[in-house]
């Protein structure tokens, strides 16, 4: 029997500064209708004052390290999951070893992951979870991550927005033997023919020298006939058969904050047993990409409503285009 | 970990178009820095010509890859489960918002599998992701067959990366599958020294200078290499860090330096591949070193080596193989292979 892999401690470390949706909106040159105000239930969302991506995610993994009462030294994989462009290119340079070596994890190797938005969080723990459980010298993990959006681009799509993207990072500890937050299965699932639904194209090599196409960019058509909440229902309901656990044992649904019309979809795929706490963070954060995982599970621990044994289900998708679903026994 | 994960299959493609040494060093910018190895770099390095792909994208360069190999192994796409792209250069669009591996899900017909990315290690990605694929399929029982996948083109005028090497545009792939009775994967070691993050960048348009607009050379797409750095605080560890990851991988399956029959390392110069055996006391009859024709090719240099390797009658039933990398970040790995 394997040891089970479970979160020692998820930290975020958001930027203080705050500004509203209406203000960004007004910034961006897009009209804040009442109906996309409503459709996006978003108010605020934290930005940045000077903090680079990494240097966040730096403080969200010493902070993670330091809860979870684990010395650097212990920690085997420090596994990256962004989404957003970092300080430089991607795959060439990769935030994971700067906090690497800023943590002083210097017994550690590291990954990162690309192309599954939203879901690299799921991605991420899966590959972790496995990696801490298949390998005998390897016990204890660093998930981290540091999104900050590309300045002009919040608002994604537009002609039609989606949703208003924050910044801001987390990170999980894993470890193999954790008492609590036992992560017991993910379930991942990816369409290629949806892998152009969400780009970036300018700054690559199609599009080596156009900085106004540098921004994030949506095909909102093929976007809306993703069938996100059946995807999703349907990978759950897989997962749980094979865990042995029915749909009526959850304590709750944990999904992304990308608006509340996405989270009506979710409300509905899964009977209404999305945690009141998403909403909450929605309103107040925005889309936080990566982190949107993290701090729901986080504000669903404090506010009491779970307690040890119960379970959790993490459910998301995103670019690539991803879905991904993880079952938590907290 | 499950011992039976082993390389049903892996292949490479190379696009037909070359370039000769001598006008790739006469059209791109000429490096300012003086390198610490006592050689001369152009004269030196031992790869006479790269390929260089013209109207194909980094994609599709892995999309070629991925179709020669699933031919060769005469497996469904169906019957794909996870597909990973190790890429270790930029790719057609942004990551890691973007990456190929969705694009060559489609284009296989991969229907059934998961597709994502890894975007750490540089030349070392190939081990990086051994590790996390030979992980996922040991730990998921519903994982029995996995893709990796790369796709490198890199920009006109980039393929000079002084002081290391020359860098060829191509693609390989490789073919995982459970149960196997040779060709097993038996260990996989991976090391990251994270304080040389910053030394080998690409600055990225965001970064993009004044100066740089409108001229040849697109510079943030560029790599940048800190020339100092890289002789004060490379150079001096990277032995000590191939001798970890491979005696580390040895450990790890019981093995020793002297049961390794056959080594597979990448093709930066003639001189990196002289000092590796100097190192190692590996003879030159158990090391790659015809790859030297086709240029260095990033992460895809272990497949070129282990499959030229194969193909040559170097590698037979029985050897274990020892596949070893660096790359920026910087990684190092190291894998075994029970043939």
């Amino acid at each position: 029997m394997k040891e089970p892999v479970g979160i020692l401690a998820a930290v975020c470390h958001l930027p203080a500064h705050k500004r509203s949706v209406k203000e960004l909106f007004q910034e961006e040159g897009i009209t804040l209708s009442s109906e996309i105000a409503a459709r996006l239930g978003i108010e605020q969302v934290p930005i940045r004052n000077g903090e680079t991506a990494s240097n966040m995610a730096v403080a969200a993994a010493r902070e993670a390290l330091q809860l979870a009462n684990v010395d650097p030294m212990q920690v085997e994989v420090v596994v990256e999951y962004s989404i957003m462009p970092q300080e430089y290119l991607v795959p060439v340079w990769n935030m994971s070893n700067k906090v690497q070596a800023e943590v002083g994890a210097t017994k550690s190797f590291v990954v990162g992951f690309s192309g599954g938005g939203s879901s690299n969080f799921m991605v991420a723990l899966s590959s972790a979870v496995a990696m801490l459980s298949e390998n005998d010298s390897m016990k204890t993990a660093l998930l981290v991550t540091g999104d900050t959006t590309i300045p002009g681009n919040r608002i994604l799509n537009p002609a039609d927005p989606v949703t208003v993207m924050g910044d801001g990072s987390s990170a999980v500890v894993l470890q193999r033997g954790a008492p609590g937050g036992v992560v017991l299965d993910t379930e991942l699932w990816s369409d290629g023919s949806n892998h152009d639904i969400c780009y970036i194209p300018g700054g690559s090599l199609i599009h080596p020298d156009d900085i106004n196409l540098y921004r994030m960019q949506l095909d909102k058509a093929r976007y809306d006939a993703f069938p996100k909440g059946e995807t999703l229902r349907r990978m759950s309901d897989k997962l749980l058969e094979r865990a042995g656990v029915k749909f009526s044992d959850l304590a709750c649904v944990l999904c992304s904050n990308i608006s509340s019309e996405d989270e009506a979809a979710m409300q509905h795929a899964f009977e209404g047993n999305v945690s009141a706490v998403c909403a909450s963070n929605r309103e107040s954060h925005g889309h936080l990409q990566g982190t949107d995982f993290p701090l729901n599970y986080l504000s669903l621990i404090e506010s009491g409503s779970v307690k040890q044994g119960d379970y959790v289900l993490g459910v998301s998708h995103g670019m690539g285009a991803t879905a991904a679903v993880s079952l938590i026994r907290c | 970990m499950n011992a039976n994960i082993g390389i049903l299959e892996a292949n490479y493609y190379l696009p037909s178009t070359k370039k000769t040494l001598s006008q790739i060093f006469e059209d791109e910018e000429k490096p300012v820095e003086a390198f610490a190895a006592n050689v001369d770099f152009e004269k030196d390095i031992g790869i006479e010509a790269l390929h260089v792909a013209r109207s194909e994208t980094a994609a599709d360069l892995a999309i070629n890859a991925a179709k020669l190999t699933m031919a060769k192994s005469g497996i469904d796409p169906k019957e794909i489960d996870l597909i990973i792209d190790f890429t270790s250069i930029p790719e057609d669009y942004v990551a890691p918002t973007w990456s190929a591996a969705g694009q060559v899900q489609q284009e296989i017909g991969a229907t059934r599998a998961f597709a994502t990315a890894i975007n750490t290690g540089g030349c070392a990605a190939y081990q990086t992701t051994l590790k996390v694929a030979t992980s996922l399929m040991s730990a998921n029982d519903r994982y029995n067959t996995a893709l990796l996948i790369a796709g490198d083109k890199t920009p006109e005028f980039n393929h000079n990366y002084f002081p290391i090497t020359v860098v060829s545009d191509g693609g390989s792939a490789v073919i995982l599958k459970k149960n196997m009775t040779k060709r097993r994967i038996l260990g996989v070691e991976v090391a990251t020294v994270g304080r040389l993050h910053d030394m080998w960048i690409i600055p990225g348009i965001h970064n993009r200078k004044p100066e740089d607009v409108g001229g040849k050379f697109p510079r943030w797409l560029h790599v940048c290499g800190d020339i100092q750095r890289f002789n004060k605080e490379l150079i001096p560890i990277n032995l000590f860090m191939f001798r970890k990851v491979m005696l580390g991988v040895l450990k790890q399956v019981g093995k020793k330096m002297q049961d390794v029959s056959f080594f597979v390392y990448p093709t930066f110069s003639a001189w990196d591949l002289k000092a590796f055996c100097e190192a190692f006391g590996v003879p030159p009859e158990k090391l790659t070193m015809g790859g030297l024709h086709h240029g260095h090719l990033q992460e895809t240099d272990m497949v070129v080596g282990y499959v030229d390797a194969i193909n040559a009658g170097r590698i037979k039933d029985g050897d274990l193989v020892m596949l070893a990398t660096n790359g920026a970040g910087f990684s190092w790995g190291a894998s075994l292979i029970q043939h």
